[in-house]
C-alpha cells in the first residue's frame, strides 16, 4: 500500500516526524472537501469521514456495481492529528485552537502552518465542509450550521437531509475560523454538527454518514447510490429561532431527555439538584416550544450555565446574541 | 474629604459545588475625578501585572497615610479579572477553556466567561485611563511595551509615550481582537492602553519598577494625583514599532532552542542570537541569526520548539547602538 499523500509534513522536538494525512479520491481537482478533526476531541466527525473515505474509495475502483464517483473528493479525517492522539482538543504543545487561527500564514507559528496548508489544499474545491462534534460537555443533533450564508448555500444546506439547518450569527470569533476563511475563495461552504465531543455515537454516526452520501448523491458527484431510508423532516431555523435555555442556579444537572425530540412549552428539561445537601433546588422547564437541537451532558452546572438549546417554529426575541461566543462551533 | 480604601465584588457567581467565585477590586478613592483603573491577570497564567497592583497598593496605602490630600481621584485595582484562573494557574478560564480576553464585551445573560466580561465593562466605561497589563505567555519574554491597535493610534500614542516603557507596538486592526478588553474599551471612548511585559508564571520586579514611574506619573498628569505629589523621572523613552520593522524568527525545525543573545539587547544583521539542537544528537540543528541591525525585544523563554514557534522578535534599528539596554 502507498502512503496517502500529506497536506503538511513537519518535524517534531523528540518524537518522528509527523504529517497531516488526506484522502484523494479520484483524479483531478476536487470538487468536494471535508474536513474534521480541526479540534482533536471531536471523534464523531473523525470515525465518520474516514468511513466515508473508505466507501468512496471503494466506488472509485468500481467494488460497488452501478455505482461511481464523479467528481473527485478530498478527504482529512483529522488535521489536528495530535490532538486526537493526546485526546485534546486544541494543539496540545501550545493550546492554541486550531479553528481559531485562519487563513493561518504559511511563516508563521505550527498551528498558523497548519491552517495555511488546510486552507491550500482545500481552496480549489466548490463545496467545502468542515465537521464538528460541539464539546465535552453538550449534546448536538447532527445539524448543518451556516454563518451569513449564501442563497445557494441556503438552498444547497437541504440535500444532506438532516433535521435541522440552523442560521448562526456572524460574531468577530467565527472570522478566525475555516468556514470563515473559505467565504474568499466563493464556492458553497458549511459546518456540520453532530453529537459531543470526547465520545463515539453510533446514532449521530450513522445519520451523519447518511448526510454526507446524501449530499454527494444530490449533489451529482455520487452516481447510482440508493438512500433507501427517507430523509428526516429537514426544518430551516433562522437567526431568531435558537432559543439557549439558561440556568441561574449553580449545582448538579440532571436531565433524561434525547437530543432531536421535540417539546412543549412547559415541559420539564432537567433538574438542578444541590451537591452538598442533596435539595432540588430547580425545575427547569422549556419556556417555548420547538426542537431539542442540543443538550448539556455535563451535570456540574455554573450559575448562568446552558443547559439547553431549542429551535422554535417561529422567531423568539430573547437571547439570540448570548451565544455569540457561545460554546462550540 | 478623607480618603476611603474600599475592597469589593464586582461580581459574584455561584459554582456548582457551594463555592462562590467574586471578582474583587481595590479602591482608593480621593472623592473627586477622574477614576483610573488597572486590570490584570486576563490570562491566570500572567503575573507580572497582579505584583504591579501590589506594588500600587503599597504606593497609595503610603500615600493617603501621609498626605490623604494628595490622592484627588479614584483609583481602582483589578489585579485578577480570571480569578479562577490564576488560582487554578491555568490561562484560559477554567472548566469554560476559552480565552477571557476574546469574551468582551460581554453579556449579562451569557456564560460565566461573557458575565465577568460584561461587569468589568460596566464598571471601566468612562474611566479615564484603563491598564490592561499582560505578562506574555509561558514561550516569550517581553520588554515593557504598549500594544496599540492602528484605530486608535492617535489618542492612544501619546498617551503611551509617557509610560516609562522601551517600545509602542502599533498594530493592524483585526476583527478577532475586537473582542479584547482593550478594543471594547477604546471603541466606546474609554482609553484603554495595552501593557506587555515579562514572561508568564513569573514576575520581573525592575519590570514592575519601571512601568510603577510611568503609571504614576500618568495618574499625576491626568489630575488623579496632586501635580506637587514627587515622582521618579521617566528613564525609558519607546521605539515605536509596526509591522514595517518588526522582524520574526520563527524555528525552522523542531527542537531546543538555546539563546545566546541577551534579552533586549542591540544585535547586528548575521548575528547568531541562538541555535536549535537536537535532544538525541551532538549536531546543531538550525542556527538562529539576526535578519537585520536591530534590538532583540522578544526572546523565546521556553526551549522546546517547534517547527515555526516564535524564537525572537527584532525590531528594525538604523542605529542600533542608539538604543539603551535594559536598564537595572
Amino acid at each position: 500500500m502507498t502512503a496517502p499523500p500529506a497536506l503538511l509534513r513537519m518535524s517534531a522536538p523528540l518524537r518522528d516526524d509527523f504529517e497531516i494525512p488526506y484522502h484523494h479520491i479520484g483524479d483531478g481537482e476536487p470538487k468536494v472537501a471535508v474536513v474534521a478533526g480541526i479540534h482533536g476531541d471531536e471523534l464523531n466527525g473523525v470515525f465518520v469521514v474516514s468511513r466515508l473515505a473508505r466507501f468512496l474509495k471503494a466506488v472509485a475502483a468500481g467494488e460497488h456495481p452501478g455505482q461511481r464517483l464523479v467528481a473527485p473528493v478530498l478527504i482529512v479525517p483529522a488535521v489536528n492529528v495530535l490532538g486526537v492522539n493526546t485526546r485534546n482538543r486544541r494543539w496540545p504543545f501550545d493550546s492554541t485552537d486550531i479553528n481559531r487561527m485562519f487563513p493561518g500564514y504559511d511563516a508563521g507559528e505550527t498551528t498558523q502552518r497548519i491552517a495555511h496548508a488546510v486552507l491550500e489544499l482545500t481552496r480549489p474545491a466548490h463545496y467545502r465542509l468542515d465537521i464538528h462534534s460541539s464539546n465535552l460537555d453538550f449534546e448536538e443533533i447532527p445539524q448543518v450550521r451556516l454563518y451569513e450564508p449564501t442563497e445557494r448555500e441556503r438552498d444547497s444546506s437541504r440535500l444532506f437531509g438532516l433535521a435541522a439547518v440552523i442560521e448562526r450569527p456572524m460574531n468577530t470569533i467565527f472570522t478566525s475560523t475555516i468556514g470563515h476563511a473559505w467565504r474568499a475563495f466563493g464556492g458553497e461552504n458549511f459546518v456540520v454538527q453532530a453529537g459531543q465531543a470526547g465520545v463515539l455515537q453510533p446514532p449521530h454516526c450513522a445519520r451523519l454518514f447518511r448526510a454526507l452520501v446524501a449530499f454527494l448523491v444530490r449533489s451529482g458527484i455520487l452516481r447510482g447510490v440508493d438512500l433507501s431510508e427517507e430523509d428526516e423532516d429537514t426544518h430551516y431555523f433562522g437567526l431568531r429561532q435558537t432559543l439557549p435555555l439558561i440556568s441561574d442556579n449553580a449545582g448538579f444537572f440532571l436531565s433524561r431527555l434525547d437530543v432531536g425530540r421535540w417539546v412543549q412549552a412547559g415541559d420539564v428539561v432537567g433538574q438542578v439538584y444541590d451537591g452538598f445537601d442533596g435539595e432540588l433546588r430547580h425545575e427547569i422547564k422549556a419556556p417555548v416550544a420547538g426542537l431539542l437541537s442540543g443538550m448539556r451532558r455535563q451535570p456540574l452546572l455554573f450559575e448562568g450555565d446552558l443547559v439547553a438549546r431549542i429551535q422554535t417554529r417561529h422567531p423568539v426575541t430573547e437571547g439570540v446574541d448570548t451565544y455569540l461566543h457561545g460554546q462550540g462551533q | 474629604m478623607g480618603v476611603r480604601i474600599d475592597q469589593d465584588a464586582i461580581l459574584t457567581l455561584q459554582l456548582p459545588y457551594r463555592e462562590r467565585l467574586q471578582v474583587r477590586r481595590t479602591v482608593f478613592d480621593g472623592g473627586g475625578t477622574p477614576t483610573v483603573a488597572v486590570v490584570a491577570g486576563i490570562h491566570g497564567d500572567e503575573l507580572e501585572g497582579l505584583y504591579v497592583c501590589h506594588r500600587l497598593a503599597a504606593w497609595l496605602e503610603s500615600l493617603v497615610t501621609r498626605r490623604p490630600d494628595a490622592l484627588r481621584g479614584r483609583v481602582e485595582l483589578y489585579p485578577a479579572l480570571n480569578p479562577l484562573g490564576v488560582d487554578t494557574l491555568q490561562r484560559f478560564v477554567p472548566v469554560f477553556d476559552t480565552d477571557l480576553n476574546r469574551n468582551f464585551p460581554g453579556h449579562a445573560a451569557g456564560l460565566l466567561p461573557q458575565r465577568i466580561t460584561e461587569a468589568v465593562m460596566r464598571h471601566l466605561a468612562g474611566a479615564a485611563l484603563v491598564l490592561d497589563i499582560h505578562a506574555s505567555n509561558v514561550f516569550l519574554r517581553e520588554i515593557p511595551q504598549v500594544r496599540i491597535n492602528e484605530a486608535f493610534a492617535e489618542h492612544l500614542v501619546p498617551l503611551a509615550r509617557r509610560m516609562n516603557i522601551d517600545i509602542i507596538w502599533l498594530h493592524g486592526a483585526l476583527t478577532v481582537l475586537e473582542a479584547t478588553i482593550a478594543h471594547s474599551l477604546n471603541a466606546r471612548d474609554t482609553p484603554c492602553l495595552v501593557v506587555e511585559m515579562g514572561v508568564g508564571m513569573r514576575i520581573t520586579p525592575a519590570f514592575t519598577d519601571q512601568l510603577m514611574t510611568g503609571i504614576l506619573r500618568a495618574w499625576r498628569d491626568l489630575g488623579v494625583l496632586d501635580s506637587d505629589v514627587p515622582l521618579d523621572d521617566l528613564t525609558h523613552h519607546p521605539l515605536i514599532a509596526d509591522d514595517s520593522n518588526v522582524h520574526y524568527l520563527n524555528a525552522e525545525t523542531s527542537g531546543l532552542f538555546v539563546p545566546e543573545a541577551e534579552h533586549w539587547t542591540s544585535v547586528t544583521k548575521g548575528q547568531r542570537l541562538g541555535c536549535i539542537v537536537s535532544a538525541h544528537e551532538g549536531r546543531v540543528l538550525s542556527e538562529v541569526r539576526s535578519p537585520v541591525d536591530g534590538v532583540l525585544f522578544t526572546l523565546r523563554e521556553y526551549p522546546v520548539v517547534y517547527e515555526g514557534s516564535l524564537m525572537a522578535r527584532i525590531m528594525a534599528v538604523a542605529a542600533p547602538s542608539a538604543c539603551g539596554g535594559l536598564d537595572g
